[in-house]
């Protein structure tokens, strides 16, 4: 909950997005307990956190999947309310989620262009227009040197690592303002997820996407991201920039369960003589 | 990404996609692809079987006017339940409508006197009406649809047959009507190749154009996009955006409207709106001829085509052992072992898919 300021790119980048106050529960179970974040222009935030943590819950709210009990969110100056995934897509904001929402039974294709399909006229009738979908699905994929056996085939015979990198290139294919990627590595090989990192780290260079990334490898975080927020329990306990903290510290915090502030406290209460490690 | 390089490129076959070897795998290979192929070569063998058992009766325009009068009545409510499947659900009340909507019509025509065409279009509403209710029941109050619709089933059934105690009504069916949707037998004495050899087959041609339509609206449409996505995989869809619920009580809405369709069409016929006409035998037929068909009962595939060929199958083993001099009661037993061998079938293909096997 020590929501410091900490300048992220640079001080004088706007911020894009806020998520201020997010309170969520599911029935008994609470998710998240006034959840503040904030994501600035061409930003890669880390979301980091034990299973459990609210992750998923604060993505999916986000995305317009879930509605928050309460807490607002600001996106580019506006107060939005995102009824629905379509909403949140229709602003700009793509998720990829933990199980990818690929559908088994269509094509490779189809699954890049569903909910936002091309169609031609026949006799008056509005029809798929499956040739255009395919070749742009393919000149696509291309593009983003992502390599599958045939555009054509169904993604229940795709590989985890091909599944993702469908999942990842359809979500960036609508050059969305805010990426988010629910653990986008899990279940990549080391080529893979160093083919998808160099995706993301193009994407905020070049077109300044600003990404919400939740990863459980700390080595990516600090390979790409800009600054890490940590949930615990449903709560932001630690805001920093990564070249404030460190891997030892966020293993620290996921011990614990504590805050930097916490921990410190904690410590010198001890009276041990912990270096504060910054 | 399972590139190959050079050196495991001779091996290639032990990554990735396995090619077919035996000849097995190579049918199941097909199979899986063409789902209709299967059921297609089924339902030939059938008519030679029985083509040559009834010493060439079979393939009479008589008989298959016959055989095809009931393919038709099968076959448009069996591909209302292949859509519905595709989303996973299920609809058990459609022989209970197909009694209630002409029922409805022929006593607004009676009692009324509205045209016969306008009470029509009135019962295929009301078939309409059934649908969304059925799917408001499921999607809303997360009811399985195997519950809700085995409820409306018993519910509309009771409707139906209490209004005149369990009696049939006639119809006053006229010309054109009859023509367009009514006529169905071709005696004897007719020819082929008049304008009543035409007539005679009018309600298989009515299913025909839907399944054609129904094809077309599955795989080339958004609405059938969304509705694979939706039985598919219903939370990936839903977090892509597909609107499920709404795809759900649509396809809802398309199996009342169909069985309200093929009941106005058997009532057409025989002139007489029998509260018995459907029933559950109606149902769990039409059920059968989509999943003969090659349609999953698991959600996710299913096809209009083969929901023909099914209901071809199922109107040939009824009336194709009568004619041999069987039993009504015996055809009921092939048409079980049927029902089993193709959902035998079905799994095993899934399965082989699901495992990646082919």
């Amino acid at each position: 909950m020590n929501h410091k300021d900490i300048p992220a790119v640079n001080p004088n980048t706007p911020v894009i997005l806020e998520m201020n106050h997010i309170n969520k529960s599911f029935g008994a179970v609470t998710a998240l307990v006034d959840v503040s974040i904030k994501l600035r222009q061409g930003e890669v935030l880390a979301l980091v956190g034990d299973n459990g943590a609210g992750k998923s819950t604060l993505i999916k709210i986000l995305s317009g999947f879930h509605h928050p009990d309460s807490g607002t969110i600001i996106y580019q100056g506006k107060e939005v309310h995102f009824g629905s995934p379509r909403d949140a897509r229709a602003h700009g904001i793509e998720t990829v989620y933990q199980d990818l929402a690929l559908i088994d039974d269509l094509s490779v294709y189809h699954n890049m262009f569903l909910g936002r399909e091309y169609h031609k006229r026949i006799l008056g009738l509005k029809l798929l227009d499956n040739a255009k979908m395919r070749d742009l699905a393919q000149t696509y994929l291309n593009t983003l040197g992502i390599e599958i056996p045939s555009v054509n085939s169904t993604v229940d015979l795709l590989s985890g690592g091909q599944r993702q990198s469908i999942a990842v290139a359809r979500s960036i294919y609508s050059s969305p303002t805010i990426l988010v990627l629910d653990e986008p590595l899990a279940a990549l090989g080391v080529r893979e997820g160093a083919h998808v990192l160099g995706l993301i780290q193009n994407l905020r260079r070049q077109r300044g996407v600003s990404i919400i990334l939740i990863v459980h490898n700390y080595n990516q975080v600090f390979e790409v991201c800009d600054r890490i927020n940590f949930l615990h329990s449903g709560e932001i306990v630690l805001d920093a920039s990564t070249s404030e903290t460190s891997e030892e510290e966020l293993i620290r915090i996921v011990k614990s369960g504590l805050g930097r502030q916490a921990i410190a406290a904690a410590a010198a209460e001890i009276g041990t003589v912990t270096k504060p490690d910054i | 990404m399972a590139r190959t390089s050079q050196t495991t490129r001779a091996t290639a076959h032990k990554v990735g996609l396995k090619v077919p070897e035996t000849a097995l795998e190579r049918v199941l290979v097909i199979l899986s692809r063409y789902r209709e192929a299967s059921i297609a070569v089924v339902a030939v063998v059938l008519v030679v079987y029985f083509q040559l058992g009834s010493s060439g009766a079979f393939l009479s325009p008589q008989e298959l006017s016959v055989v095809l009068r009931d393919t038709g009545r099968f076959g448009l409510i069996a591909v209302a339940e292949v859509m519905l499947m595709i989303t996973g659900e299920i609809d058990l009340s459609v022989g209970s409508t197909f009694s209630l909507a002409p029922y409805v019509m022929v006593l607004m025509s009676i009692g009324w006197g509205v045209p016969l065409a306008v009470s029509a279009l009135a019962g295929l509403l009301l078939g309409v009406l059934i649908g969304v209710v059925n799917g408001i029941i499921t999607v809303r109050f997360r009811v399985p649809s195997l519950i809700t619709t085995v409820g409306t089933f018993f519910l509309l059934q009771g409707v139906v047959v209490s209004i005149y105690n369990s009696q049939p009504i006639v119809a006053p069916v006229q010309e054109p009507f009859n023509e367009i949707f009514g006529e169905n037998l071709l005696s004897p004495a007719d020819s082929i190749w008049s304008w009543h050899g035409l007539t005679a087959f009018t309600p298989f041609l009515w299913t025909v154009l839907v399944v054609a339509a129904m094809a077309l609206v599955l795989n080339r449409t958004t609405f059938g996009l969304h509705t694979i996505a939706t039985g598919s995989n219903i939370v990936g869809a839903q977090e892509i955006g597909v609107r499920t619920d709404r795809i759900k009580v649509y396809n809802f809405m398309i199996a009342g409207a169909f069985a309200a369709a093929a009941g106005v069409i058997n009532t057409t016929q025989f002139a007489s709106a029998d509260p018995l006409a459907g029933g559950p035998f109606l149902t769990l037929q039409a059920i059968a001829a989509a999943v003969i068909g090659g349609t999953s009962l698991l959600g996710g595939s299913g096809t209009p085509v083969g929901a023909l060929l099914g209901a071809f199958v199922v109107a040939t083993l009824n009336n194709g052992l009568v004619m041999m001099g069987a039993q009504a009661t015996v055809s009921d037993i092939y048409l079980g072992a049927a029902i089993v061998l193709a959902m035998i079938l079905n799994v095993a293909v899934d399965r082989m898919r699901a495992r990646r096997h082919v």
